[in-house]
Order: structure tokens, then sequence, then C-alpha cells
């Protein structure tokens, strides 16, 4: 496990390098100062701007250069948006809050929602139900991201009116913007209609979450009922059977146990395209998170804030990954000895 | 059996819930209004811009001018000057300013003194004065007070005591008082100039506004929203609603889905197709107002091949105007036969546009040595404005209509803060644009676009400057005689079409939406928004029905 962990680790470590080199190398590609690219400081006459030049090293060579690019990376001095002039750092520490409330929300609804209704799925194999939960994700699983929002709104929030087509709250609750998950910002604020605003925030929240939480859960729902198809033809189910396990038993001590395994494996694979609906979703549904962003800054060519929501965005999946992994080889041995082929 | 309890006890926590719902709204929700803004503003300061959307955001709302303009009634009135004469034959202004007149309270800031001589000085000199240590924060570039000429105008200001203030103009000026009245002619707090001084972050007096307005500044989070609180200690009447939130909905259509939801209670620049159908609709109200604006086509004169009129003069004969018209504003709008929208009175019957001839263009441009044509950019803009409802959609339209005559044109834009701020360094090679007249001077509608000085603050989007036509507008504003004014104006009209560096095209009405529940927001015929006045009906009736 150790060797194996160090492994994961390093390779992480190295993907995070390469990603610091490469954004360090961005700034050069990008037109106009790289100087101005890296730290915002559009006026390059200003004793800001020679300032900043003296830390990053600028007169030195490229080498030292990258230096004072990860160290001030590292202190989270990551310059100032070339619109706004706020610093990016701070700004991309609330917009990662709101995006990953919305993420980590839709994840646990596509996981309590999909791995149960592959269970039922598999256990009714080619029943009438089964049939009609496999073609229902089929279907779902095949409708694109911005459609499908686009749709929900016009249904729910504008047919129906059960839901607000954007943002995170109504604006006219006055709730101080600290981790800029909104649940958690309410939950810390002294604010006197605690509880209306809460309720807003739900009101708000349960259609995008819905939106975001479709593609995985359909995936989950799917790996799922394999997975559990898989475990229910080994042997070890019909030697229960045979010892006169209730059905029950079976399902509950080895069946779905044992057919989590894949399921956990695919969570951090179903992380990575959850971050790429995200970005579609914060924009249809106005959610102020590093997706948004990001847009916003290409449009803006805001190089700054690029960088910053690409290395949030990067960094983000790239630990997802690796965490999950670690979680799957601690947790299911098997995995990391044929991995290795230990014995 | 147990099933049916589940059920049972299911229906009434819904029922419960629903019932919750529908029990009268929380505080924040019954004295608050929510306004779509149509984009960011530039900053917290009228003085350092010219765009209708930083002025909807902040003028009206944060501050207080001398004087104001009352359009119904056409003619200036007291605001934070409670009277004003002019002296030395009209170059000298005297005006006696309001007493106990609070500036906001904030988290940053606590007042020790109302509104005196002391500001009005501090906030004029900002602008005037080159060497005022707040001149040159926020980029010292004051575009309005350059183009109309205030800046050279004014030749001081004086303080005559703590409640009298004198300001010695160059010469006689009738458009003096016009531009004073505008929403750029804000007063600011010179106590809070001076703290922020102190503090090393003169900055923050445009990020962090402080005035004397009805609402006060909370907080602003860019693509989100700002956040105004009602200034309880407000001279006049303070506001009916105590919170005012500008949530940024630069997307036309999301935006009146919104005002559908009750996400929004006011939206600008509803999209005109779908009016009809809005109005319909009893929850919802439309405003329609008319609005001196012009939409122009305006080419970059320094460019070549834009800087020989023969080109230009092709170019305007090459677009069908009433085609765009009928597309673009639905019948909502007039043809433009001038610079001078209908409104104006100077205006004149008199057609002095180009009429739509691709034959007449081609044999321009081949006179002018092009009969194979050339390849141009249109940048249009990326938002709704009074003036141009949609701007890429006009500019598709004149792209086919240049490619009749052999222009090969494609269409530029950038988010609206960027698009102006390459359009001021002269990127482009034609541009739709407009402009809305800040006040009822014919003047504002030439010096601040077409002027050499227009031209050197970056609003002169056609870069164009001609002497002659610059004498023309100063004879045009010393003059006196209403009558002798309009010929003037006529003769600048001429002067205008002959050179062509803008092809007016639209004047049209400017359209506001919103909930009928909301009193009190007019849509005002000169400058920005106002929400002093702003109301929500409180829906008793409703409230009563439900048990």
């Amino acid at each position: 496990m150790i060797r194996y962990s160090l492994r994961r680790v390093v390779l992480f470590l190295f993907t995070l390098w390469l990603l610091t080199v490469f954004l360090f190398a961005l700034n050069y590609f990008f037109p106009g100062d790289p100087l101005t690219n890296m730290t915002g400081i559009a006026d390059s006459s200003s004793t800001a701007y020679a300032t900043a030049m003296e830390q990053r090293y600028f007169a030195g060579s490229l080498l030292e250069q990258y230096g004072g690019f990860v160290h001030h990376l590292v202190q989270g001095e990551w310059g100032r948006s070339l619109v706004t002039e706020r610093p990016v750092f701070s700004d991309g520490l609330t917009a990662l809050g709101a995006s990953l409330e919305l993420s980590l929300l839709a994840m646990m609804v596509a996981f309590i929602v999909g791995a149960p209704l592959g269970i039922y799925a598999a256990i009714q194999q080619r029943g009438l139900l089964d049939r009609i939960i496999m073609g229902i994700s089929l279907s779902a699983y095949s409708i694109p991201v911005f459609w499908l929002a686009q749709l929900c709104i016009l249904l729910f929030a504008v047919k129906l009116g059960w839901a607000p087509i954007s943002s995170q709250i109504n604006p006219l609750y006055d709730i101080p913007t600290m981790s800029g998950a909104i649940l958690i910002d309410i939950s810390i604020s002294d604010y006197e209609y605690k509880q209306a605003a809460l309720r807003d925030a739900l009101y708000h929240l349960w259609l995008p979450v819905t939106v975001l939480a479709i593609m995985p859960l359909t995936m989950l729902m799917r790996i799922t009922r394999n997975a559990m198809l898989d475990v229910l033809a080994h042997n070890y189910i019909r030697a229960a059977r045979a010892r006169g396990l209730s059905e029950a038993r079976i399902l509950l001590r080895h069946s779905i146990p044992n057919s989590m395994q894949p399921v956990v494996r695919q969570l951090g694979l179903q992380f990575s395209m959850l971050m790429s609906n995200l970005i579609v979703t914060e924009v249809i549904f106005n959610w102020p998170g590093v997706g948004s962003w990001l847009v916003k800054a290409i449009y803006e060519r805001d190089y700054p804030v690029l960088q910053a929501g690409l290395l949030m965005l990067a960094t983000l999946i790239l630990f997802v990954n690796v965490a999950v992994e670690l979680f799957h080889a601690w947790r299911y041995p098997q995995v990391r000895k044929e991995l290795y082929a230990e014995h | 059996m147990v099933i049916q309890r589940f059920w049972l006890v299911l229906g009434c926590c819904c029922l419960v819930a629903a019932c919750g719902q529908a029990a009268e709204q929380p505080e924040p929700l019954r004295h608050g209004l929510v306004y779509c803004a149509e984009g960011n503003p530039e900053s917290f300061n009228p003085q350092l811009g010219t765009s209708g959307t930083t002025i909807d955001a902040t003028s009206a709302q944060l501050y207080d001018r001398l004087i104001d303009y009352d359009a119904e009634r056409q003619q200036f009135e007291p605001a934070l000057a409670l009277s004003w004469q002019a002296l030395d034959d009209g170059k000298r202004y005297r005006f006696e300013l309001r007493q106990d007149v609070q500036f906001h309270r904030t988290k940053w800031f606590a007042p020790s003194r109302p509104f005196s001589a002391t500001d009005v000085l501090f906030s004029f000199n900002r602008w005037l004065q080159p060497d005022h240590p707040y001149h040159h924060v926020g980029g010292g570039s004051y575009p309005f007070f350059n183009s109309s000429g205030l800046i050279h105008l004014i030749e001081r200001v004086e303080a005559i005591d703590s409640y009298t203030v004198d300001i010695h103009l160059a010469q006689a000026d009738s458009s003096f008082l016009a531009n004073v009245a505008t929403d750029f002619a804000v007063i600011l707090s010179a106590e809070y100039g001076d703290q922020l001084l102190q503090a090393g972050t003169p900055e923050e007096i445009d990020r962090q506004p402080i005035g004397t307005g009805p609402f006060r500044f909370v907080e602003f989070r860019k693509d989100i929203g700002i956040r105004y609180y009602r200034h309880e200690n407000y001279w006049r009447k303070p506001p009916g609603i105590r919170q005012l939130f500008y949530t940024i909905t630069p997307n036309a259509n999301k935006r009146m889905l919104k005002l559908l939801t009750g996400e929004c209670d006011v939206i600008p620049y509803p999209l005109v197709d779908k009016l009809a159908e809005l109005s319909t609709d009893t929850e919802i109200e439309v405003q329609s107002a008319v609005n001196p604006n012009i939409a122009y086509w305006a080419f970059n004169t320094e460019r070549p091949p834009f800087d020989q009129p023969l080109v230009r003069q092709a170019l305007a004969h090459a677009i069908n105007r009433p085609a765009i018209i009928q597309t673009i504003y639905d019948g909502n709008a007039r043809l433009a036969t001038g610079v001078l929208p209908e409104t104006s009175w100077a205006f004149s019957e008199e057609d002095q546009t180009y009429p739509f001839d691709p034959e007449r263009a081609r044999a321009l441009l081949a006179e002018a040595g092009y009969a194979d044509g050339f390849s141009m950019s249109i940048w249009a803009m990326p938002v709704q404005r009074a003036y141009n409802p949609n701007a890429e959609r006009m500019a598709e339209l004149i792209q086919s209509d240049l490619a009749r005559i052999g222009v090969r044109a494609t269409m530029v834009t950038y988010e609206w803060n960027t698009f102006r701020r390459r359009l001021a360094n002269g990127e482009h090679d034609s541009v739709l644009i407009g402009w809305v007249a800040d006040n009822a001077d014919p003047d504002n509608f030439f010096r601040p676009i077409l002027s050499c000085a227009a031209k050197a603050s970056g609003n002169n989007r056609a870069n164009w400057c001609d002497p002659e036509f610059d004498q023309l507008l100063i004879d045009a504003i010393s003059a006196t005689n209403r009558d002798q004014r309009v010929n003037l104006y006529q003769e600048i009209e001429r002067a205008v079409t002959s050179a062509v560096p803008i092809v007016p095209i639209a004047n049209s009405l400017r359209f506001q939406a919103q909930r009928a529940n909301v009193e009190g927001v007019e849509l005002p015929p000169y400058g920005g928004l106002s929400f002093r006045r702003a109301r929500i009906v409180q829906d008793n009736e409703k409230a009563e029905q439900q048990p």
C-alpha cells in the first residue's frame, strides 16, 4: 500500500509540476507583456510593476523567473485581475467554494440515486423495470447538458414556477460571501432571516444540482448494474444461496459490497466529466463558480484569472482522481495486488 | 396500512411546507427591489465615463448634482444648490448651497460634517485641475467634461463662504447650466477624499463610493451585482424601498425570462419582438419613452480607405436603412434624417442622409479607386442600448448589403468594457454605436461625438477632427438667439452629411418592462435611471386570501 500510495502521490506532484510549467509558459504565449499577464499590473511605468519585476526575478534567466513564479503561486499571490484589479486568489477561492458545493452535491445525488437504481435493475434483470430504467438512463445520458439545462429552465422555472432561473439565492438576502458555498455562508452568518434564506438557497440549488447530476447518475446506474450482474454470477454467491442464506443477506453482505469496487473506481472519472459539465451549467445558471469565472476571463482576455481558473480546475480534477484511486486501493486490496502481481 | 399512513404524513408535510411558503414574504423581499442591469458598471464615479450602463447604475442612486433638469416642465430645479444666478453677463454663476445635507455613513466612512462648498470645489476641481491630487486617479480622463467643452469653459470655481460658490467661465455659454445638470456633474465628499489620501488608497474613492444620494453603496461583485441600501438621512424624502439590487444579466432573453419568474422587478431594454407577448401578461407592464438618441455607423476616418469621403459616401449609399429599421426595431424607431432626433428643437424636416442606391455606391467606389472593393471590419456592440437593441444582427444586415458592392465585411465584437476600451484606441474600421443625449441642448449631439476634443478623449468613434467644423460648433454654442442657433445647427447637419464621418441610422424609443407592483421607476428622457421614487405596492389582498 505504501509503495502504491507513494507512486500515486509522486505522479500527482509530477503532473502538478508539469501544470505549473505549462501555466508559466502561457504567460509568454499570451499576447502582451508576460509580467502583466502574470501579475495583472498593466501600467509598466508604475512602482508596483518595478517591484513585481524584482520580486519575480524578471531581470534574470527564465529558470529564475520560473522559480519566482512558483514561489508566488505557492504563497497564494496570484496577481490581480486585469479587469477588476481585485486579487485573483481570494476571488478564486470563493468561486471554488461555489463550484465545489454544486459539484459535490451533484455527485452525492448521482451516487445516492444512481447506485440503488443500478442494483435494483440488476436484481430485476431483463424485467420490465430493468428495461425502463436502462432505457431512461440511455436517453438521459445522450442529452447534452446545455440543452438539458435550457429545457429544465423552460419547464420548471418558466412554465411551472418551481425554481428560479439563475444565481445562488435571491440577491435581496444580504448574505456576506465567505466561502462562496451558499449553504455554508448562510449557516455561519448571523443573518436575521436565516431560515428564509436557507429555504431560498435550496430553492435555487435543486435545479442546477439535478441537471448536473443526471449524466453521472445514468453512468453510475449502468456501471452498478453491470458490476452487480458480474458479482451475482460468481460462485460464492451460488455457494451462499446453497447454504440457505436469505436473499436479503446475500445482497447486503456479499453482492453489494463487492459490486461497489468498480463503481468506486469510476467515481474519479465521473468527477472529471462532471467538471466539464459544471462549466456549462454554471454559465447557464449564472452560478458564481470557477467555471463561469473562467469563461468570463476568456471573453475578457483576463490572463491572470484565466490561469487561476485553469490551475484550480486542473488541480481539483487531479486531486480528486488521486484521492479516489488511493481510497480504492486502500479499500480493495485485491486491486493493488493485481496491479503489482503481489500475493 | 403502514404505507398508507406514510403517504398521509408526507402529504401533511407538503401541505405545511406549502402554507409556510404562501405566508407573508420575509422583510428583505417585501422592501427590496431587483433591477436586472444589462452590464457591469465601469466604475462608481460617473465623472469618469459616458457609458449609459454606468450612469444608470450610479449617478442618480449614489449622488446628487447642484441642479436638476425637469424635462416635463423644461426647466432647471434646485438640488444641492437652492438657487443660482448668472452674473457678469453670463460669465460668472453664483450658486447658493443647501444646508444640512448628509453624506452616506458606511462601514468605511463616517462623515463628520454635512455637505458644504468644500465638496463642490473638490468635485469640480478633480476634473478641472490637472494638478489636483485626484485628477489622475481612475485614469485621469473625463470624457464628458472634455468633449462637452466644460473643462475649458470653466476658468475656476471659488468658494465665497461655506454655502456659496461662484463658477467663473471663460465666455458666456448657453449650454453651461444644462451641462451642470447632467448626470456626470456629481458631488463627491471632500472629507472622504482627504481620508483616503491619508490612508494612501485614493483609488478607493471610485470603488467604495460616498455621496449624498438616495442610496448608499454596500457591495459590488463583478458579473453578479451591486447592492445598495436606502440612505436614511437623505435630504429629500428617502426612497420607499430599503434595498436596491442590480443583478448583472447581459443576456436579453434571460432578462425577460427572469422578469416573468419574478426574479427581476424591473428590466431595461426588453426584446422588441417579444414586447407584445409581455404586454398581454397582467403582471408585467411595459413602458416606452421618447429617448433623445441616435444610432449610427461610424467610420474610423484615420484608417485608409475610410479617410476618403468618396468611400464613406459610397458605403452610406450601399446600406438599406429602411430594411434595417424594419428588422431590428420592429417599427419602434424612426429612420434618422440627420444626427438630431425629431424631439430636438433644432430639428428640421429636411432629409440629410444618403438614399439606398447600390449602383451609385459602386460608381463612387470606382471613382475612389476601389472598383474591386476591399475588406473591412464592422464592430458591433455586445449589449443592447436604447438606440440599438441588436447591433450584431444589424452588422449582419449591413454585411450582406456591402457584399453587393463588393465590400467584404467581417463582424467583430468583445465584452462591453473591452469593446469600449479598444474603440477608444481606434482599433476599428467601422463601428455600429450610438449616442444618448445628456441634456436638451442640440450641442450635446455634436460636440461629444464629432469634435476634435471628443477625438482626444476617445469618444469620437469616427476619429474625425475638422477645425472648420469645430468652429461651427463654437459659433452655434455662443449664439444666444434661438432662431440663429437653429440655422447654425442646420449648417452643422449639412457639414456632417457632406463629410459622412458617421451614417445616422435610427432614432428609437427606449423600453423598460417591470412587474406590475413596482411604482415610481420612470424612464427619464435625459440621463440615467433613478430609483428615488421607487415603491413596491404590497399585495395585501392576496395575503388575506391565504389561510
